[in-house]
């Protein structure tokens, strides 16, 4: 019995590369049904070009993480229009989401490593996807070198530090070099040290090879690697500014201290 | 480059479910195998007198349903089949039962006759091939009483007179038989006795045909023939044949064959319940990964596969110290007991398809948990 994760009807979905990664109008999104029923997300309207690093910030309970699942094709589109990588997400099935979800990195604020795998296998899991994977091994580690865990890529999750296991969810998300990255509070579980080389890691990948990220965290210090930060409250996109604007719209001093002193 | 197996991993990872899991699939399996050895030890029990009864091809009537109930037909039936190529010698075998008194507490109970012609060689047990024995056959009113009757029937000594559905009768000799469940007790008898015994039976009507066949002879082939030959109110089986339709009859008709049933449906639940529960905390330890590899872009039914393979190999990894213990356990039970317990190729076979079943029926259940994995979650 061979464990093939394609099925004819869940094909990776091409990726129209002169559309922009992201499109997003009139998007509302609820919650529960009938008196249940919740909104939080209320008529947002975003275009994330290629190449671009956005962060997205905003309190808790904001919608934030529903945003990012939303774009990330793992919920249903109820209302309005979602474009990612050029593709429609309103109304496509279950199946198809799966082949969208396949031009995606994602990476979780938990490593959600399988403790069974080791590093290199881990990310070759993600190689695998893909139709042809003859050279996993290399590609796994080869980005686990980018990385930095050269000597560490036949470690079971277990034996590496919390930094070294973001990494490899990292290497997990980006060995497939998807054109739309999407992040959610990927140093919030790291100390401080291994959460800026982190990002500057995401940035650096990100830079050179033209990809989209879009990330979400509540951590100031790492702000700076960002083009742009989007500011959600309460469901409504309150700002959408470049890194400099939203420096000074945020208090300047303020950011300066939390942002610079550490 | 073949793929990462996922399964395989998640198993060895943690070695001790892994341990306890094949334990449990061996534990189910040995109980499903000795419900199986002993059923078919005990239902071995009801027909091995058919192995001291010396015939190739057996007759009967098509009405008849085990050797103690049987219909009689001609006797002309086995002449017939006397003249097919193949067949070296015909025997005639008269059953059936009377009331014999226990000399000693005056109590009657049915006790199973086969009435034989003293010249043939119907039996091979030893007690019975010296020509001091068909004398014995010949005299009027004298049987042979099997040893392994019941102890109801009273003593056994030679020589002793007693009533047998109102005629007297007197014990000439003894043999070793036994009969299963088919009588407690047996009587061997001259053909004459046996028409004096049971009027209004004659010679003519018998219950059983014996047939012998030449050294080498295709048996099956002869007894093709002899089912083209011979008319419909004779039924032609091999030895195989009529042994397997004893058992199919005491296993329809007897505890037997619902006790070891419920036994090995028992088992068989329970070794479910114990992979699912291992396959179930698996998954639920996994859930998280599981749900990243939706996420990711694998199929539901690449978790559902993933899943069936840890199933499978839990079956195959616990079938086999399941069975090398049942085998251990067979040779003991043979020792202590002398049941004709053991293993046959058929039970290996069927008790590995039922390890296979339960574990992927196991499989089945628990998989639901993570093909429904919401990747949404895991944000
Ligand atoms: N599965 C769900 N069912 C019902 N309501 C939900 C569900 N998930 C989230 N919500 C609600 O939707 C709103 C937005 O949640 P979301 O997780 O998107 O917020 P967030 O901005 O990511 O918050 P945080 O910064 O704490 O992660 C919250 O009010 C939350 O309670
Ligand atoms: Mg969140």
């Amino acid at each position: 019995m061979a464990a093939s994760p394609a099925s004819s009807a869940t094909e990776t979905s091409p990726d129209n590369s002169a559309a922009p990664a992201v499109q997003i109008r009139h998007l509302n999104y609820f919650f529960g049904t009938g008196e249940l029923r919740k909104q939080v997300l209320f008529d947002i309207n975003l275009d994330l070009p290629r190449g671009q690093i956005v962060i997205m910030t905003g309190p808790s309970g904001s919608g934030k993480t529903t945003l990012l699942t939303l774009i990330g094709a793992l919920r249903t589109v109820h209302a309005g229009s979602l474009q990612v990588l050029g593709q429609e997400l309103m109304g496509l099935s279950s199946r198809k989401l799966v082949g969208v979800r396949r031009n995606i990195g994602f990476i979780f604020q938990a490593h959600n490593l399988f403790e069974s795998l080791t590093a290199a296998q881990n990310v070759e899991m993600a190689v695998e996807l893909q139709p042809q994977f003859h050279a996993k091994r290399t590609q796994a580690t080869e980005i686990l070198g980018q990385l930095g865990l050269d000597n560490r890529v036949d470690y079971k999750p277990e034996s590496l530090s919390g930094g070294q296991k973001q990494r490899v969810a990292i290497a997990r998300a980006l060995v497939n070099q998807p054109p739309l990255i999407l992040a959610d509070e990927p140093t919030a579980a790291l100390d401080k040290k291994s959460g800026r080389d982190v990002v500057t890691l995401m940035q650096k990948l990100a830079k050179e090879d033209n990809r989209t990220i879009l990330m979400v965290t509540h951590d100031n210090r790492i702000l700076d690697v960002a083009d742009r930060i989007i500011n959600l409250v309460d469901g409504y996109i309150e700002s959408d500014e470049t890194l400099d604007t939203f420096n000074t719209t945020h208090d300047p001093k303020n950011l300066d201290q939390q942002m610079f002193i550490l | 480059m073949k793929r990462t197996p996922l399964a395989v991993l998640n198993l060895l990872h943690e070695r001790t479910r892994l341990l306890v899991a094949i334990a449990g699939v061996a534990f189910a399996v040995l109980l499903i195998f000795m419900n199986l050895g002993f059923q078919g030890a005990l239902l071995k029990t009801t027909v091995t007198f058919y192995d001291q009864i010396q015939a190739d091809i057996f007759l009967t009537s098509p009405q008849s349903l085990e050797i103690s109930t049987t219909k009689e037909f001609p006797r002309t039936r086995l002449y017939q089949a006397a003249g097919v190529a193949g067949v070296e010698r015909v025997m005639p075998l008269y059953l059936e039962s009377l009331l014999w008194r226990n000399p000693e507490t005056r109590l009657s109970r049915a006790m199973f006759v086969f009435g034989v012609n003293p010249q043939d060689p119907v039996f091979a047990m030893p007690e019975l091939q010296t020509a001091a024995a068909r004398t014995i056959l010949v005299q009027p009113d004298t049987v042979l009483i099997d040893r392994l009757s019941r102890a109801d029937f009273g003593p056994q000594t030679v020589g002793l007179e007693t009533e047998a559905s109102r005629r007297r009768v007197i014990i000439g000799g003894q043999y070793t038989l036994g009969s299963g469940f088919a009588a407690d007790g047996t009587l061997i008898m001259s053909d004459q006795n046996f028409v004096r015994f049971f009027t209004p039976r004659s010679f003519d009507q018998i219950n059983l045909g014996l047939i012998q066949t030449s050294e080498g002879a295709n048996v099956p082939a002869i007894a093709a023939t002899l089912r083209q030959q011979l008319p419909a109110d004779v039924q032609v089986m091999t030895r195989r044949d009529i042994i397997q339709n004893d058992l199919l009859y005491w296993l329809e008709n007897t505890a037997i064959g619902f006790i070891f049933t419920l036994g090995v449906i028992v088992s068989f639940i329970v070794g479910t319940v114990i992979v699912y529960q291992i396959l179930y905390t698996d998954i639920r330890d996994h859930l998280k990964e599981y749900a990243t590899l939706k996420a990711m872009g694998y199929s539901g039914r690449y978790l559902f596969v993933v899943v069936l393979q840890e199933a499978l190999i839990l079956a195959v990894t616990g079938y086999i110290p399941g069975f090398i213990a049942a085998f251990g356990l067979y040779q003991l039970t043979f020792q202590a007991t002398n049941l004709p317990i053991e293993m046959t190729l058929n039970r290996l076979i069927l008790v590995f398809i039922l390890t296979v079943i339960m574990c992927s029926l196991s499989g089945l259940i628990s998989v639901r948990r993570a093909v429904t994995a919401d990747p949404a979650e895991v944000f």
